[in-house]
């Protein structure tokens, strides 16, 4: 008997279990938030995407910072960035969500302000006279209203080892038929010129694409294609791949294979001759090598068109729903400020420059180089999916690794990428 | 709703009184009271089930008959969804994939199951070694199983120094970047996990079939290929159902290795519905699409299986 009784104890403590196993994963419609929202204590709760180690550790220390200053107490929570970005309709959606975000400037943001779920954040602005007029309408929805706090921006660029350059007698070139040239020297070498990670991280394909077509059709062409209001099909976008092709012999072959980890891997082990990505691979590379690295910016194709460059901008939005929206804006006012944006910066990897022009960017002859080609720029962009939004880059990531491995097919290509874009378009609307 | 769990309580009731009644088959004599323990054994189940499983899963129909983005409100729009997959070339890959999927996969991973439990079943010397080897990757997560055979894989790899070595280095290719090559090389990692899981089934079956039986074959002059062909494969026709259901689900559902292998890429050639379901939900953000797919997904599961179960309950009555 005492056996039974045993048995139906852990059968019952079983039952329990499974219970609880059941209650753990959410169901998709359901408005519940995961996240914990703000009591009405005077309390913020701040949702994280940046999960990587150092962003983290950088995050924890500027939070401290705040939690010091005697306004509201701030609660970090960090989420894994694919997690996060899958999940941040349902936070917003939710009747309690959380109250600040880290976030993208740009169609990112806008995207969720056409639903009205961001807390305007005008008032926050008046004391951000001084940003440029670049971080302020990327920071306005297209009803005019400030949704969005950029704190900070990296640069993308195409990088190479000094010493392999010098080794191989090549000069950074300016114009494309220079970087032909280039290409055409280092091939001659032995070496893929130009490395790519394409493995995993198919995206970094859309660099390529976006750095061609603001060098060909200028980047009002590029945000009107990315907002929908262009037609991937028109001989314009036709011309970008036709320009591609030219070097797409120089492609190094291996690049599909791996992700862009690896490629930088190639690219500092001299595998490759050069790479274009933003500054966010140098997380992944080592302190020593990175003192031999530099780069160059890519190359003008067609002068009169006004130089663009890619600088994603990042930042944080809050939920129109905080709890306490003074509170909310005082905390989103310091993240502002130059105070927080260097203690953000000097933690974290050390590439990412301060929004605030007051602020302090690490103090290094690349960092120097690559704000001073930003300020430079007539026309910032973002990146593909920063301009146009999450859901279309997959339809871009398939129209654009099909077209390095089948470039004859580009007018099926163009056709099918047209096809789903529409559809992306549509469901959006 | 209720009615059925009523219906479902009685029976459990009713063997619960036959100690105190004798009777085997009690008749209706009024009201019985069913006791309250063993009703919230059945309740509480079936109330969490409802909450965390049924209603969802009511929600997923729902959802396959809309456009939604997860932001705003939910559009209703009828089939639109199931006539666009016909037009959709990638819903028409992923449905082949699928298909290719099932037969490879779920074909190999029986015949090299049910082979290594024979190879496998006899007790001699060393033979658990063997055993517990070729069962050790089911042990493995699938993503943990992905990332080895990624770098088997990987320019220069494993794979590509074997190839080099027996003298096809013209074979070599990017294989998971090539979509030629992508999804076969998938299923590979998949088989070498499913085999082990597989053979296990088999063996349990296989210890069940009564020694007398090939005993007695043998006397009659069987040869082992008779013996395995009359005796071993009608006995083992209680785990080839289990088998049958375990592979059909297991192929419908194998998401994580693609993803984490290739993401149903390059460009969608190697896309299994799970994996372009997941796509569209959640990189995509069209929820309503995705749902229609989870309803196909759904469909294509239960008329394998509903298929075989027919079959097999016709068989036996």
């Amino acid at each position: 008997m005492t056996g039974l009784a045993a048995d139906r104890r852990t059968f019952l403590k079983g039952l329990g279990l499974l219970g609880a196993a059941t209650l753990v994963p959410g169901c998709a419609t359901s408005t519940k938030s995961p996240g914990s929202g703000s009591a009405a204590t005077g309390e913020l709760s701040l949702q994280s995407n940046l999960s990587s180690e150092q962003a983290k550790a950088a995050m924890e220390k500027l939070v401290a910072a705040y939690n010091k200053t005697g306004g509201s107490q701030v609660k970090l929570n960090t989420v894994a960035a694919e997690i996060f970005r899958t999940q941040l309709p349902t936070y917003l959606t939710s009747a309690n969500p959380p109250d600040v975000y880290t976030w993208y400037a740009g169609s990112v943001a806008d995207s969720y302000a056409k639903k009205d779920l961001l807390l305007d954040v005008t008032s926050v602005w008046d004391s951000m006279g001084n940003y440029s007029k670049a971080m302020q309408s990327l920071s306005t929805s297209s009803a005019g209203q400030k949704i969005f706090v950029p704190t900070s921006y990296y640069w993308w660029g195409m990088f190479y080892r000094k010493s392999n350059f010098a080794k191989w007698g090549v000069t950074p070139p300016k114009t494309w038929a220079e970087f032909v040239a280039v290409c055409k020297t280092i091939q001659s070498k032995g070496i893929p010129p130009i490395g790519i990670g394409l493995g995993d991280t198919p995206w970094v394909a859309s660099a390529w694409f976006d750095y061609l077509n603001i060098r060909i059709n200028g980047a009002p062409f590029h945000r009107k294609l990315l907002a929908g209001e262009g037609d991937f099909t028109d001989p314009k976008v036709k011309a970008v791949f036709t320009k591609w092709r030219e070097v797409l012999p120089y492609f190094d072959p291996k690049g599909k294979s791996f992700p862009f980890q690896e490629a930088t891997s190639a690219l500092l082990a001299g595998k490759t001759g050069m790479f274009l990505i933003g500054t966010f691979f140098a997380d992944s590379a080592p302190k020593d090598a990175l003192d031999d690295i530099d780069f160059f910016q890519f190359p003008i194709i067609d002068p009169a068109v006004p130089v663009a460059e890619e600088a994603p901008t990042d930042g944080y939005f809050a939920s129109k729903k905080v709890k306490d929206p003074e509170g909310t804006k005082k905390f989103l006012t310091w993240l502002a400020t130059p105070e927080a944006q260097n203690i953000y910066v000097q933690s974290s990897s050390g590439t990412a420059i301060p929004a605030n022009p007051d602020g302090k960017s690490a103090d290094t002859a690349l960092v120097k180089k690559g704000k001073a080609m930003i300020e430079g720029a007539a026309e910032i962009t973002q990146f593909f999916n920063r301009d146009s939004s999450d859901a279309l880059q997959p339809t871009a990531d398939a129209a654009l690794t099909k077209f390095l491995d089948k470039p004859d097919q580009i007018d099926k290509i163009l056709a099918d990428w047209q096809a789903a874009a529409q559809k992306v378009f549509k469901a959006g609307a | 709703m209720t009615s059925t769990v009523a219906e479902a309580a009685q029976p459990v009731a009713r063997s619960g009184d036959q100690a105190g009644g004798g009777a085997r088959r009690p008749r209706r004599t009024g009201p019985r009271r069913v006791s309250p323990l063993i009703l919230a054994f059945v309740l509480v189940p079936f109330v969490i089930e409802a909450v965390w499983v049924f209603w969802p899963a009511l929600q997923g129909f729902w959802l396959a008959l809309t456009s939604w983005d997860g932001l705003s409100a939910p559009r209703f729009v009828g089939f639109g969804n199931f006539s666009d997959m016909v037009s959709d070339p990638i819903f028409r890959t992923a449905l082949k994939n699928t298909a290719i999927w099932l037969v490879l996969f779920g074909g190999l991973s029986v015949i090299g199951g049910f082979g290594m439990a024979l190879l496998l079943q006899r007790e001699r010397r060393g033979v658990g070694i063997y055993r517990a080897a070729l069962f050790t990757p089911v042990v493995f997560s699938l993503v943990v199983t992905a990332l080895i055979w990624r770098v088997f894989y990987q320019p220069d790899g494993l794979v590509d120094t074997v190839f080099r070595t027996v003298g096809l280095g013209n074979f070599v290719r990017p294989w998971l970047a090539d979509p030629d090559t992508a999804l076969y090389a998938v299923i590979v990692p998949a088989l070498w996990r499913q085999i082990g899981y597989v053979m296990v089934l088999y063996l349990a079956g296989l210890k069940a079939v009564d020694p007398a039986l090939y005993e007695a074959a043998k006397v009659d002059g069987a040869s082992a290929w008779q013996r395995t062909r009359y005796v071993t494969i009608p006995q083992l026709k209680g785990v080839n159902s289990v088998v049958l259901s375990v592979i059909v689900i297991d192929s419908l559902r194998s998401f994580d290795i693609v993803w984490s292998m290739t993401r149903g890429g390059p460009y969608h050639s190697s896309e299994l519905l799970s994996t372009y379901m997941y796509s569209t939900a959640f990189q995509s953000t069209q929820l309503g699409y995705a749902s229609a797919l989870a309803v196909v997904i759904f469909l294509l599961a239960l008329a394998v299986i509903l298929g075989y179960l027919i079959r097999a309950f016709r068989e036996e009555s």
